[in-house]
């Protein structure tokens, strides 16, 4: 019984909080009036039963009205509930007021203002307002009624007793309201605060940092969170203190970007979404996004910025990384992919010049250097000759025949004399850079050396614009480069070692095959002659001729003779490939004068002039050899003038060939010879005029010794107009 | 063809071989008259009736013409491949004689049309006999074409 009935006495609860909370309202309402009738009608009962029945017919109606009521409230039919008991509570007291002593009773001074109480707290201020009206209008109908007379009133007024305790009823009922309603402030007030505290502990916790800007684009800030000192290491205050501080601490490369948009955005009202760099009060750059909205009234008036600053200096961090680490990979991949060019050149080309000048080219391009070099050692293991160039300071350079010495006195020197790779990445404070006039651009320099089998056989430099342009990195795929391009080199080398030995053997080949010819004509020749003769010198002797014995013995003396001349000018020949003196720098003037001076008999003989050019340059080879061509082709120029009056011979040169090699000439203004022959006045025992002696050795010897010294010879000549003999020859190193 | 007298052409630049073939020849008789020419060109020059050789009565063309390889100016290769290329001269018989054995001039001899290579030995006797053989044979034996002038 009792557990039913505190139920009863317990609000009903609802999901809807507001339903809840009106049910709560409306629920002790009714228990406070649901006790009324029965205080109303005990009280008539007891002291006024005269009355009885008029207390009787207000309160059993009402008490059912209010049983309605309440179970209406506990079925959850709250707001028409609410409705039902407003206006019922106004009839009650209007009917009362109505029947009784109108205006001037309680029912309607105090009955009425709690019903206009009752119905602010229970339909808000429209229901109590129409209340209000209503009950202002009633008690107009009822005084215009009573003045002009249209109905009775009983003019007197209820006891005091009865009045008191109406009210007293009243007073209990109003006090029920009074307590709703403070509570109901109470609550709300209690709701709002927890509200806040929530909201302000998230957005004062939460990791970003929110702010209050001023509208406009000269915005003050009126809020911020206190995260900011987190994130700038300036405190709240000193942004309250400094309402424009966001605009100083902006970084300078982004400030102009920012302030643009913030101003375009204060105009058009858009959202605000940057990302952009600070400055930290500690120094730091730290990157943050910032996102700010217009908030506006409900009328759409605008009325400040609401923003967050969130940290995502980490992300620009992994951004930056990984977009370091994309150059870095995007770097590799172009030195593989050109390293894989240089080793495909390095496999593909023999030619060893177009392998140099396509590997630097390759190198240049894709890393886009200033300037790519090939030295390579020179033979005597002093210098490094510039072989290969990129672009035109390259190609000045190698016309120069551009060289360093091996030693420290140059980056390419100290790498080939020290086998290791070098750089100076600011070229300017490293003092053994070669300065080099024609790179004046470069900013770091590297030389690499190139490596061949265990032997410094060159070295690449590797030039740049940019300061401190090689990281180790690229010093390891340079050097695998470097490595292959060696290799290759000595490749080509190897090549053009086995091709120079093929044609030497060639060579070789088609001089065996001369010597035979040689043998079994030039030298069968005089054989035939002696044995010929000799059988001859029987007859003579047996005919007794003695003029014939005389004249055949000599032919088988100068037969003899002329055999001997040719055994020593084979011996002679064959000398020429085998004894080689140890090649030196040679004056081509001074030997040429020692070799006319030699010949000066044979010379005045002739009566002819030799004319030597002045200032020829120094060449390189075998001393003796060389003075031996000279002599031969002199010899032979004064040899063969024929009958001219005015023999000149004149030695000179016309400059280097292709190969660098010098053009050496001697000339004559002798008969000539036919353009058909000019091969064959270099072929052994080959005479193309018998009155003329000798056993036709001496083009061949110059030759021979021509091609020894990698040089070439050949003769320009027109029948009757002299010959030029040509020959080519390397020059000095140490020009 | 008995009695008439026959030329032989020599082209030897080799005096003494020259001197050579002429005495075993004279010795011989095996041939009335023989020409020597010391170089190709004079060789030619006879054989096509230029520059002194314009007459030709006083310089009939040869029966048969004995020659060297290697010569001065015009090489006895050279004068090979002009007789063989001109329509009259072709049909005279040329014998090539030489010291050379190599194999190279042999071939180049016979692609050029030579009649015949003979190879110069080394001995009196040898000389002879060869000198003998050939003179049998190419002016015995041999007929001859009837070379127009």
């Amino acid at each position: 019984m009792v557990p039913a009935l505190k139920k009863l006495l317990t609000p009903p609860a609802f999901d809807d909080e507001t339903r809840t909370h009106q049910a709560y309202i409306l629920h002790h309402i009714l228990l406070a009036l649901l006790a009324v009738p029965v205080v109303y009608s005990g009280y008539f009962f007891f002291w006024e039963r005269e009355n009885l029945d008029r207390a009787l017919a207000q309160s059993i109606p009402s008490e059912l009205i209010n049983i309605l009521l309440f179970v209406m409230t506990r079925k959850g039919y709250v707001k028409a509930a609410s409705i039902l008991q407003v206006f019922f509570f106004w009839l009650f007291f209007t009917v009362v007021a109505v029947t009784g002593i109108g205006v001037r009773g309680p029912a309607y001074i105090l009955g009425s203002g709690t019903v206009i109480v009752t119905a602010g707290i229970l339909l808000g201020e429209r229901g109590s307002f129409f209340i209000t009206l209503l009950t202002i209008l009633a008690g107009g109908w009822m005084v215009y009624q009573e003045t002009n007379g249209l109905r009775f009133v009983n003019i007197e007024p209820d006891s005091g007793m009865t009045i008191w305790v109406i009210s007293s009823i009243l007073f209990m009922v109003m006090n029920v309201v009074q307590y709703l309603s403070a509570r109901t402030v109470r609550q709300a007030l209690r709701r709002a605060q927890a509200s806040e505290i929530q909201y302000r502990s998230l957005l004062e916790n939460i990791p970003t940092t929110t702010y209050i800007n001023g509208l406009g684009a000269e915005a003050l800030t009126t809020y911020i969170s206190p995260q900011v000192k987190e994130l700038v290491s300036y405190t709240r205050d000193e942004f309250l203190k400094d309402p424009t501080l966001w605009k100083k601490i902006l970084h300078p490369e982004d400030r102009d970007k920012v302030l643009a948009e913030n101003e375009r955005t204060s105009n058009t009202g858009d959202v605000f979404q940057m990302e952009y760099r600070l400055i930290t009060k500690d120094h730091r750059v730290i990157w943050v996004r910032d996102e700010a909205i217009l908030v506006k009234s409900k009328d759409g008036t605008p009325l400040y910025w609401l923003g967050v600053w969130t940290d995502i200096t980490a992300r620009k961090h992994a951004e930056e990384q990984q977009a370091d680490l994309i150059s870095v990979m995007t770097k590799r991949t172009t030195q593989l992919q050109t390293a894989a060019e240089v080793s495909r050149a390095a496999s593909s080309i023999l030619d060893l010049e177009k392998l140099l000048s396509t590997a630097v080219e390759l190198i240049r391009s894709h890393f886009n250097y200033y300037y790519v070099g090939i030295f390579l050692v020179n033979d005597a293991k002093t210098a490094a000759v510039l072989k290969a160039a990129t672009g035109k300071m390259g190609a000045a350079m190698l016309s120069s025949h551009h060289r360093l010495e091996v030693g420290d006195s140059s980056m390419i020197g100290w790498c080939i004399a020290h086998g290791q790779s070098r750089i100076a990445l600011d070229v300017g404070d490293d003092a053994v850079r070669f300065k080099n006039p024609l790179l004046p651009l470069t900013r770091s320099e590297m030389a690499l050396p190139l490596i061949s089998r265990g032997e410094v056989i060159g070295s690449m430099t590797i030039q740049s614009e940019v300061p401190s342009a090689f990281s180790p990195v690229d010093i390891t795929a340079l050097q695998t480069m470097a490595d292959q391009i060696a290799n290759a080199i000595e490749n080509a080398r190897l090549f053009t070692e086995r091709a120079n030995l093929v044609s030497e053997l060639e060579g070789r080949n088609a001089e065996l095959e001369r010597f035979t010819y040689t043998v079994s004509h030039d030298l069968k020749s005089p054989l035939v002659t002696i044995r010929g003769f000799l059988g001859y010198l029987h007859q003579d002797v047996k005919a007794n001729d003695m003029m014939r014995f005389e004249r055949d013995l000599s032919r088988i003396a100068n037969a003899a003779d002329r055999m001997q001349s040719l055994l020593n000018d084979l011996l002679e020949l064959s000398r020429i490939g085998r004894i080689v003196n140890p090649p030196e720098d040679i004056s081509f003037e001074k030997i040429t004068r020692e070799t006319i001076e030699l010949i000066a008999g044979a010379i005045d003989e002739t009566h002819a002039m030799v004319k030597v050019q002045e200032n020829l340059p120094f060449i390189r080879g075998d001393r003796v050899r060389l003075i031996e061509v000279i002599q031969n082709l002199i010899s032979n120029a004064i040899k063969f003038m024929g009958d001219q009056p005015e023999p000149r011979v004149e030695i000179g040169t016309t400059g280097f060939d292709a190969d660098g090699k010098v053009i050496l000439f001697v000339r004559d203004n002798g008969i000539g010879i036919d353009p058909q022959y000019h091969e064959r006045v270099f072929g052994l025992f080959n005479r193309l005029n018998p009155d003329i002696e000798g056993t036709g050795i001496g083009l061949t010897l110059v030759k021979r010794i021509i091609e020894v010294h990698d040089g070439r010879v050949w003769v320009e000549s027109q029948l009757g107009t002299g010959a030029t003999f040509f020959f080519t020859l390397p020059i000095a190193e140490l020009a | 063809m008995i009695g008439e007298p026959i030329l032989v052409m020599l082209v030897e630049d080799n005096v003494d071989h020259a001197e050579l073939v002429i005495r075993t020849m004279e010795e011989h008789r095996i041939a009335n008259r023989v020409r020597h020419f010391l170089d190709g060109q004079s060789a030619l020059d006879y054989l096509f009736h230029r520059g002194e050789y314009t007459d030709h009565h006083h310089n009939p063309r040869p029966h048969v013409i004995l020659l060297d390889l290697r010569l001065p100016r015009v090489d006895g290769i050279d004068v090979l491949k002009t007789i063989k290329e001109d329509d009259e001269l072709k049909a005279i018989p040329v014998v090539v004689l030489t010291t050379s054995e190599a194999e190279k001039d042999v071939a180049r001899a016979y692609y050029n049309h030579a009649n015949s290579y003979l190879v110069k030995p080394v001995g009196f006797e040898e000389f002879k006999k060869l000198m003998d053989d050939l003179g049998f044979y190419w002016l015995g034996w041999n007929t001859h074409p009837d070379i127009k002038e």
